[in-house]
């Protein structure tokens, strides 16, 4: 009975089944063939901001810069939290642990070891990632509170090694970059290069952002937010997209800790294991529209400007008229508002009390 | 006739001794079976007599207590769903488990980039995803959120997802649960071309009108053991099945 062989004949759906394979020069070659002035006006116009930001920094003076760097540095921790958080699911608390590994990974070698910025930053990246990786194999295994209040506990118990590795990191005394004369391993960027140094960190956050939502592991990141048992019954490893998203997320954070470090010359473990990068992180991508490219961009950009704002016009009551306006944005834009605005033009409804209604359940 | 054992291609999928215990309930207990290549077996049983269970088990949904699933002759027990799946199983889910946030066409590419061990590139995957909307008639709702399907075109979703990860092995999970007269024929019908298309199928349904008429064998299960397994006459003929099904008082009923 079983002497049939598994040779189907040719039927519709064998060739529907069958497979093109094809090398990545010819799909390289298709997809550059395929690009239109309609499908490239996003990469165009994120181009253009980039060199737009680039030009703006002639023109503006050092306070204003300032602040942009500040604004950079948002953007870039946003887009890495969206990865992780937005895509994939899995909302941490405790993204700021690869922040301050990355500024301690960097101020330790440059401080200690008289190591170049350069040469410092890439290693503070690879400690960032070796360190999500080793956390993330047995935290991604737990779900939502869990999971949150586990990598909650990471950060803390990450900034608590630091503040008792005094030898090291100097402890709770804080440790200081030297930047002048022949301590220095790297010549200090001052404000203009820090400007210019953001703005490429947060370029390219927003590029990895962009490629990673169209690829491969960008789908399967939404499909494992989705559902994992119907994610892997399609083929898809779920621990190593879990893994690999929550890597790819502390790389960005640990390479924007890096940069932050250097910034501020002389810096405590309780600044840059400061909860409140991860709180700001997490309030940026869902106010801004947690996975997609455009919200954590539009939420960090829209509430750090806010924030600075209030802060020079308000006084005391800044953070009091800050919270409240978080507090009316989740109201009546619970998906966050790129979502709600490209959900709006789709249907055409462009009603937020109806919004308020559909989403309070 | 018996052929020598070496000469004969194992069977596709083979389960023996296969057994899941939920605290003190055998889910599944004992259960052993063959499936030939592209053949239908059809997996029926009242509510609770772990078909579901037995399906989880044969993809690595769940873990057995005890026994072996066997893929093409080798041992898969324990092995995790996409290592499964990448062994060309392809499944579908009793209650629909489409990705929200993505469309009808995007649902499908995913099975497409990730199903088997010769992955296609988004956009491969996409094209081959429109092709198989088209085969399970669903084409026109290809940049659809898969929330806005009825429930006969969300079970084709279902359908197409797995049948892009190229499965030679189809477990269908109750597939024609909820639909109309017309959409079940049209179901069998697909099930046919799937099978001339050289998959082997595990069909586990509750609509047993439509279980035997595209069945080459059905397996009956009743409180997690094997009642009975045959070709489809036999099996409905069989004193046990209809107890099972219709109760012990309804046979006596009718005998006396």
């Amino acid at each position: 009975m079983s002497t049939r062989t598994t040779a189907a004949g040719p039927s519709a759906l064998a060739v529907i089944m069958q497979r093109r394979q094809r090398s990545r020069r010819q799909i390289l070659g298709e997809w550059i063939r395929s690009r239109t002035p309609a499908n490239s006006w996003p990469a165009l116009l994120g181009l253009g901001a980039f060199l737009a930001m680039i030009g703006l920094q002639q023109l503006i003076e050092p306070g204003t810069q300032r602040l942009l760097t500040a604004v950079f540095l948002f953007v870039a921790l946003a887009q890495a939290w969206n990865i992780i958080g937005g895509y994939t699911g899995y909302a941490s608390f405790g993204q700021v642990a690869f922040f301050g590994i990355g500024a301690y990974t960097v101020a330790v070698l440059m401080n200690n070891y008289h190591v170049s910025f350069w040469a410092a930053m890439p290693v503070a990246v690879v400690i960032g990632v070796v360190f999500a990786v080793g956390i993330g194999v047995p935290l991604l295994r737990l779900r939502g509170h869990y999971f949150a209040i586990a990598t909650l506990g990471a950060a803390e118990g990450a900034r608590e090694v630091i503040n008792n590795l005094t030898p090291l990191t100097g402890g709770g005394g804080g440790i200081t970059i030297p930047t002048f004369g022949d301590q220095a391993p790297t010549a200090y960027f001052g404000k203009p290069g820090f400007y210019l140094a953001f703005l490429v960190v947060a370029a390219a956050s927003v590029a990895v952002a962009t490629l990673l939502a169209r690829s491969r592991l960008g789908f399967a990141m939404v499909a494992v937010h989705q559902d994992e048992d119907a994610a892997a019954a399609l083929g898809i490893n779920t621990t190593l997209v879990k893994v690999t998203a929550f890597g790819v997320s502390a790389a960005i954070v640990a390479c924007a800790g890096a940069f932050y470090a250097f910034q501020q010359i002389e810096f405590y473990p309780t600044d840059v294991f400061d909860t409140s990068f991860t709180v700001l992180m997490v309030i940026m991508v869902v106010i801004g529209g947690s996975g997609t490219v455009l919200g954590p961009l539009v939420g960090a950009v829209g509430l750090e400007l806010l924030a600075q704002y209030l802060r020079v016009n308000l006084g005391i009551y800044n953070q009091l008229v800050f919270g409240a306006i978080i507090v009316l944005v989740v109201v009546f834009f619970p998906q966050g508002v790129v979502n709600f605005f490209r959900d709006a033009w789709l249907t055409r409804q462009f009603s937020v009390l109806d919004n308020v209604r559909r989403y309070r359940l | 006739m018996i052929a020598p054992r070496s000469s004969v291609a194992p069977p596709i999928l083979e389960v023996r001794n296969l057994s899941r215990r939920f605290g003190g309930l055998w889910a599944v207990r004992d259960v052993s079976f063959s499936v030939a290549d592209r053949g239908i077996m059809g997996i029926i049983g009242p509510n609770g007599a772990g078909k579901s269970t037995l399906i989880n088990l044969i993809t690595g949904h769940l873990r057995p207590t005890s026994g072996q699933v066997l893929i093409d002759g080798h041992d898969v027990t324990g092995s995790r769903p996409w290592a499964i799946a990448h062994d060309r199983v392809a499944r579908t889910f009793q209650i629909v488990k489409p990705f929200r946030g993505l469309t009808v066409r995007e649902n499908v590419a995913i099975g497409a980039m990730h199903g088997s061990d010769r992955d296609l590139s988004v956009r491969d995957a996409l094209a081959t995803a429109d092709r198989l909307l088209e085969l399970v008639g669903i084409a026109q709702h290809a940049g659809a959120a898969p929330n806005q399907l009825s429930v006969a075109d969300a079970r084709r979703l279902e359908l197409a997802k797995a049948l892009a990860c190229r499965p030679r092995l189809l477990l269908l999970d109750e597939v024609m649960a909820g639909l109309r007269h017309q959409e079940i024929e049209a179901a069998v019908e697909l099930i046919h071309k799937l099978r001339d298309g050289g998959i082997t199928i595990v069909a586990v349904e509750h609509v047993m009108k439509a279980i035997v008429s595209i069945s080459d064998r059905i397996l009956v299960l009743h409180q997690g053991s094997v009642l009975t397994e045959g070709p489809p006459q036999e099996v409905l003929g069989d004193q046990r099945v209809i107890e099972a099904y219709l109760g012990h008082r309804y046979v006596k009923r009718r005998s006396t």
